[in-house]
C-alpha cells in the first residue's frame, strides 16, 4: 500500500525535507552470503555491446535531418557584453539559426567566468557552425576577476550562506588538551573528465519534446527542462541508454540542453549541441579547490577532545557548498567539534559534483591532521583510530556500521610496514600510510521496476534509470535472475527512457544500487509470485511448494517443469510484475565506511612519488556483484591517485583564464601509474536497510586515497605534505621543511 | 587547403606551405589557429627514413630508433620516453626537434613575446613548467626529449642547404628576431649523423610516469674524457651545461626553483652512470 511520509531526502551529502509517497517494502532480506547470482562475479552485459561499438551514445545519435550547434563560450573570467550582432554569423554558409543573450535563459551578456555561454549557432555541419561563432561579433567590457577565495570569504562574496556547525565547547577542550596540532592543508581544483563530453540532441515533435542527452538522472532533466519550459513533464520524453561517464557532473540538464531546444525549436529540425573537451574543460564542472585551516586537541593517550576547523571552498561563479566539513563532523568521537565553511563566489568555472564531493577534499584534511598528531603522540596511526571510534555522533545510530571490522581486516597490510620500509634503496624511501572512509550511500525513494515475462521464458526487467557506466545494470539483471530462477543470459534488462519504463532516481551519491537494486526485486518477485500461481493450477499443486530455479518451476516433492512450458500457456500475453523501493530506516544515519592503506616510494632527491599499491577494505553492505564492485574500487583508486599526485587544473592569475584545457597538459594519470589494488568489501548486508541491505559503492573509493598517500609519504620520509597535487614541487617543499625541522631538533650539525 | 604528396626533392614546394612529417604537432597547431597555410606539404616521400650505422633519417619515427639497440643509449632512451606509443608511431626525428614549446600561454595564443607581444606572461603568471635558464627574455621551455639527447651525442644535421651540428640548430629568442631556430623558410632537414660515443644515458623528471614532456631532462655522453651534458625543460633550447657546477648559474622564477633541485639531483645521477 502507497504510503505518504515526510522525510529527509540526502543526495551528494545535501539534504532536505520532501514529502514522499513510500510503498511498503514486505520481503525479507536474503541470508547473508552468495546466492545463486547475487554475490557472484558476473561480467558486464553491457560488455559485448560496448567493445564491438554496438552501444550508442548519444554522441553516436545522429538523427535524419540534424543539425549541429556550437556555443560561444566567454573568452574572459569576468566581462560584460557591450554590444553583440549576429548577422554575420547568420549569413554563414549552411547557418539555419543563431541566438544570443536574451533568447535562450542560458546566455547571458554578463559572463562571471570563463566559459560561460554567450550565443549560439546551427548550422548543417559542425564545422559551419564552429566557423560562424567565429563571425559573432562582439564588443566586450572586461573586468576584474575576484580570484582568491579567502578574499572572497572575507568580503562576504558567497554562493550561499556560510555554515556552521558546533557541538560542546571547543575552545574549553582546546585548554584542556596535552596536545594540540594545527595545520593549512589546500586541495586543488579536479576536472571530472568524462570521456563523452557533455551533449544533448533535441527534437521537437509537435507539442512534445524529445531529449537525448549523455545524463546521470533521467527524470530530473525531464522536470527541469518542463520546469523551464513551462512544458507538462509528460511532454518531455528523456533518452539516456549507454553515457561515458559523469562522475557528479552531469546531474542537471545543462546550458547545452536549452540552447539545443530553442535551436530546434527555431528550425524545425533536430539540433546536436556537443561541448568540445576545451568547453568540456572550462565549462562542465569541477571539483573545486579548498583551504582547511584545521586544529585537533588531543589528551596523551591520544583521546580526542576537540576537533575544529574553517573551510573555504573555492566554489566559482556558481554551484554549493560541498560539505568539506562532513568528514571532521561525522568520523570521529570527539565531544567538541567546531566547523564554519565559506562557499567563496569567485569569477571562476562553478564547481559540480563530483565523486564524495566535499568528503574527499575533507578527509584528506582531516585524516592527514590524524596522522600528524599521530606523529606527535608517537602513536600508533590504525591505534590512534580505534581508540576514536564513533558510536554515532548524534542521537541516530547508524543503521550499519562495521568499520571496526575494516580496520581489523587493514591490520594485514598495515602490518607490511617493516618490510615495506625495510626495501627502501638509495634516494627511494618506502613507507605504509592509511586513512578512513566515511560517507553517504543509502539511496532511497521513490524508484520503481517492472518485470515483464513472456512465453519464451525470457524475463525483461524495465525502468527508465541509466548506467553511468558502474556496471548498475548488470547489478540489477543479477537480482532480477536470482529471484526470477533465470541464467542471467535469460534476462534483458530495458533503461534510459522516460517514455518507456517507471520513475527511477538520480545516479549520484552512490545511490543507484541501494536504490533502484530493492524495486528490481521486489518487482521479480510480483512476476515470480504470479507464475507460481499458474503453475500451480496447471500441475496442481500447492502453491507454496513451489519456486523457481534454473529456468524451471521446481517443486518440493521433486516435480520440475521446464518454465517456458507455464508461461507458454501465455501466448502472447505476459506477466508483468511491479515492484517499489520502500522508505528508508526511520531515524537512522546511513553511511558507508571503509579504510585504505597505501603503500609509496618516494625519491627524496627529486621528489618523485610512486603508488605502489592500495589496499581498499569497505563496508557497504551486500555486494551484488564483487566483479563489477572491485572495477568501482580500482576507478575510484585511480581517479583518487590522479587527485593526489598529478590533476590540476591552472589558471593565469592575473586574467583568471584556465591555462590547461587539454589533456596533454591536464594530467590525468595513465596505466603506468596504476599501483596495485588490492579490494576487500565486507559484504555484510545492512539489516536495515530495504530487501537488500546493499549501499552504494560509487564513490566511497575514492574518499580515502589521497590521505593514505600523503600518510604513506610521511611515514616513508617524515615529511608533512599539505596541498593537492603533491607535485614535485610541494614534495620537495616538504622534504625541506622536514630537514629543517631536524635540524632545528638536533642542533646544527657541526659539519656537512 | 591543399594537401601536397612530393615524390622528389625537386618537386616546387610552393612559398605559403606547411611542411608535416607525422602530423602529430603540426595539425594540432593548424586546429588550435596557431598555425596557417594554404598548402600542406606530406614529406615523407622526400625526407629518408631508416637507420644506417650512425646515419639516421630525418624521417625515421621514434618507435623506430627506440627498438633499435644500435643507437646510443641516450638517444633510444629519450626516443622511449617521449610522448606516448601512438605519438611516438608517427612522430619523426626531426619533427620532434622543430616542436614548438609547449608554453600554456604560447599555446592558448597570449600576445607573448614570441608572438610577437611585448611581455612574457609567463614570468610572472603561472610559470611552474617553465625555464631556469636563458630566461629572461622569454620563459619557456624547450619541451625535447630527443634534442637534449642529440646534442649530447654530439650529433649533426644535414638539411636542403647545408651541414650543422644539431647545437647549432636553436637560437634564444631575442628583442629583434623571436624564432628560436635558425632553419630558413623552406628549409628542410634531411639526415642526422649520430657519433656512437663510449656511454651515454638520458633520465628524466616527469609529472607522471609516461606521456609528459620533461620537468627536466638529462641528456650525457662520454667519449674519453670528453663528456657532454644537455639539460631539456629547463630553457627555451636545449640547454648544453659547461659543468656540473653550471647548475649554481640557473636563475630559476619563483615557481621553478624546484627543477634547479632536480637538476642538482639528476646530474649527479648521470655522471655516475658515465663513469
Amino acid at each position: 500500500m502507497a504510503r505518504l511520509i515526510r522525510t529527509e531526502k540526502e543526495v551528494e551529502g545535501r539534504f532536505e525535507e520532501v514529502w514522499l509517497v513510500v510503498e511498503e517494502d514486505a520481503l525479507e532480506q536474503w541470508p547473508a552470503g552468495a546466492r545463486e547470482i547475487v554475490g557472484k562475479p558476473a561480467q558486464r552485459v553491457t560488455g559485448p555491446m560496448r567493445a564491438l561499438g554496438e552501444a550508442r551514445y548519444t554522441a553516436d545519435l545522429r538523427l535524419p535531418g540534424m543539425l549541429q550547434a556550437a556555443v560561444l563560450r566567454s573568452p574572459h573570467a569576468h566581462a560584460r557584453v557591450k554590444k553583440i550582432s549576429l548577422e554575420r554569423a547568420l549569413a554563414a554558409p549552411g547557418v539555419r539559426a543563431a541566438v544570443g543573450p536574451g533568447d535562450v535563459s542560458v546566455l547571458t551578456d554578463e559572463p562571471g567566468h570563463q566559459g560561460q555561454a554567450v550565443a549560439a549557432v546551427a548550422a548543417d555541419t559542425i564545422g559551419q557552425a564552429r566557423a560562424a561563432v567565429a563571425l559573432i561579433d562582439v564588443e566586450w567590457d572586461v573586468r576584474k576577476p575576484l580570484l582568491d577565495p579567502d578574499e572572497a570569504a572575507e568580503k562576504g562574496q558567497l554562493v550561499g550562506e556560510a555554515s556552521r556547525y558546533e557541538r560542546g565547547d571547543v575552545d574549553r577542550a582546546l585548554a584542556q588538551a596535552d596536545v594540540v596540532v594545527e595545520a593549512e592543508y589546500r586541495t586543488q581544483t579536479v576536472l571530472h573528465s568524462s570521456f563523452e563530453t557533455h551533449q544533448s540532441v533535441c527534437e521537437w515533435r509537435g507539442d512534445s519534446l524529445d531529449v537525448y542527452i549523455s545524463t546521470q538522472f533521467i527524470f530530473g532533466v525531464r522536470d527541469e527542462v518542463a520546469g523551464k519550459l513551462g512544458l507538462p513533464p509528460d511532454k518531455v520524453r528523456v533518452v539516456c541508454e549507454y553515457m561515458g561517464g559523469g562522475f557528479g557532473s552531469k546531474n542537471g540538464a545543462g546550458d547545452y540542453t536549452f540552447i539545443a531546444i530553442e535551436l530546434a525549436k527555431r528550425t524545425g529540425r533536430p539540433v546536436r549541441c556537443a561541448l568540445t573537451r576545451r568547453e568540456e574543460n572550462l565549462a562542465s564542472g569541477n571539483r573545486n579547490a579548498t583551504i582547511q585551516r584545521l586544529t585537533v586537541g588531543a589528551k596523551t593517550d591520544g583521546t580526542l577532545l576537540a576537533l575544529t576547523g574553517e573551510f573555504v571552498n573555492a566554489t566559482g561563479w556558481d554551484g554549493w557548498a560541498a560539505p568539506t566539513d562532513g568528514p571532521m563532523r561525522l568520523l570521529y568521537d570527539c565531544e567538541n567539534v567546531r566547523t564554519v565553511l565559506y562557499p567563496a563566489k569567485l569569477n571562476t568555472p562553478p564547481m559540480k559534483a563530483f565523486r564524495a564531493p566535499g568528503f574527499v577534499e575533507g578527509t584528506f584534511g582531516l585524516e592527514c591532521l590524524l596522522d600528524e598528531l599521530a606523529a606527535k603522540l608517537d602513536m600508533d596511526s590504525l591505534e590512534l583510530r580505534r581508540l576514536n571510534y564513533a558510536n554515532s555522533t548524534d542521537d541516530r545510530p547508524y543503521s550499519s556500521k562495521n568499520l571496526m571490522e575494516c580496520y581489523r581486516r587493514a591490520e594485514q597490510h598495515w602490518g607490511r610496514r617493516d618490510q615495506v620500509r625495510a626495501r627502501s634503496d638509495g634516494p627511494w624511501k618506502r613507507g605504509v600510510g592509511l586513512a578512513s572512509q566515511i560517507w553517504y550511500g543509502g539511496g532511497g525513494p521513490p524508484s520503481y521496476a517492472w518485470v515483464r515475462l513472456g512465453s519464451d521464458g525470457r524475463a525483461t526487467v524495465i525502468t527508465a534509470m541509466q548506467d553511468i557506466g558502474t556496471g548498475t545494470a548488470t547489478a540489477m539483471t543479477q537480482i532480477a535472475a536470482e529471484e526470477l530462477g533465470l541464467p542471467i543470459d535469460r534476462v534483458d534488462f530495458v533503461l534510459g527512457d522516460s517514455a518507456r519504463g517507471p520513475y527511477a532516481s538520480v545516479s549520484a551519491g552512490s545511490s543507484t544500487t541501494p536504490s533502484m537494486g530493492p524495486a528490481v526485486r521486489a518487482a521479480a518477485t510480483d512476476a515470480a509470485r504470479q507464475v507460481l500461481e499458474i503453475a500451480a493450477q496447471r500441475y496442481d499443486q500447492e502453491g507454496r511448494v513451489l519456486s523457481l530455479k534454473g529456468g524451471n518451476v521446481v517443486s518440493s516433492d521433486g516435480g520440475s517443469w521446464p518454465l517456458e512450458e507455464v508461461v507458454g500457456l501465455l501466448e502472447d500475453a505476459q506477466i508483468l510484475g511491479k515492484g517499489a523501493r520502500g522508505p528508508n530506516p526511520t531515524g537512522m544515519q546511513v553511511l558507508t565506511f571503509g579504510v585504505q592503506v597505501a603503500e609509496v616510494a618516494v625519491d627524496v632527491e627529486t621528489g618523485e612519488v610512486r603508488v605502489e599499491r592500495v589496499a581498499a577494505i569497505h563496508d557497504v553492505g551486500r555486494v551484488i556483484n564483487p566483479l563489477g564492485a572491485s572495477s568501482q574500487v580500482e576507478g575510484g583508486i585511480i581517479q583518487g591517485i590522479g587527485h593526489t599526485l598529478s590533476e590540476d587544473r591552472l589558471l593565469d592569475p592575473a586574467s583568471g583564464l584556465t591555462l590547461n584545457p587539454t589533456f596533454d597538459t591536464y594530467k590525468l594519470p595513465t596505466i603506468a601509474d596504476v599501483p596495485e589494488i588490492v579490494t576487500e568489501l565486507l559484504d555484510i548486508p545492512d539489516e536495515h536497510l530495504t530487501n537488500l541491505g546493499s549501499k552504494g559503492l560509487g564513490e566511497p573509493p575514492i574518499v580515502p586515497t589521497a590521505a593514505a598517500i600523503a600518510n604513506a609519504i610521511r611515514d616513508a620520509t617524515g615529511a608533512d605534505v599539505r596541498s593537492l597535487p603533491i607535485s614535485r614541487e610541494e614534495m620537495l617543499r616538504a622534504l625541506r621543511e622536514a630537514r629543517e625541522r631536524e635540524r632545528k631538533k638536533h642542533g646544527a650539525p657541526t659539519a656537512v | 587547403m591543399e594537401l601536397l604528396q612530393p615524390s622528389s626533392l625537386d618537386d616546387p614546394i610552393p612559398s605559403n606551405s606547411l611542411l608535416l612529417s607525422g602530423g602529430t604537432e603540426v595539425v594540432p597547431l593548424l586546429r588550435d589557429g596557431l598555425l596557417d597555410a594554404d598548402v600542406l606539404v606530406d614529406v615523407r616521400g622526400i625526407v629518408p627514413r631508416g637507420i644506417d650505422g650512425t646515419r639516421i633519417g630525418a624521417g625515421t619515427t621514434l618507435a623506430e630508433l627506440e627498438v633499435d639497440s644500435a643507437i646510443p643509449d641516450a638517444l633510444r632512451e629519450a626516443c622511449r620516453l617521449a610522448a606516448s606509443p601512438q605519438l611516438r608511431n608517427m612522430g619523426s626525428l626531426a619533427g620532434n626537434l622543430l616542436q614548438s614549446t609547449r608554453c600554456w600561454y604560447w599555446r592558448l595564443d597570449f600576445p607573448c613575446r614570441l608572438h610577437g607581444g611585448d611581455t612574457c606572461h609567463a614570468r610572472a603568471g603561472e610559470h611552474r613548467e617553465h625555464a631556469i635558464f636563458g630566461n629572461g627574455f622569454c620563459a619557456s621551455a624547450h619541451p625535447s626529449d630527443v634534442a637534449a639527447a642529440l646534442i649530447a651525442l654530439g650529433a649533426t644535421m644535414r638539411t636542403t642547404k647545408r651541414e650543422l651540428a644539431v647545437a647549432d640548430l636553436y637560437r634564444l629568442p631575442t628583442d629583434d628576431d623571436r624564432s628560436l631556430t635558425t632553419l630558413e623558410p623552406g628549409e628542410l632537414i634531411l639526415e642526422l649523423e649520430v657519433p656512437q660515443p663510449e656511454r651515454s644515458t638520458y633520465l628524466k623528471a616527469m609529472e607522471r610516469r609516461r606521456w609528459s614532456f620533461p620537468i627536466v631532462g638529462v641528456a650525457a655522453a662520454r667519449t674519453g674524457d670528453e663528456r657532454t651534458i644537455v639539460l631539456a625543460g629547463v630553457a627555451p633550447t636545449p640547454w648544453v651545461l659547461d659543468s656540473p657546477e653550471a647548475l649554481a648559474d640557473a636563475t630559476p622564477l619563483p615557481g621553478t626553483a624546484y627543477k634547479v633541485e632536480i637538476a642538482q639531483a639528476l646530474v649527479r645521477r648521470v655522471l655516475q652512470a658515465l663513469a
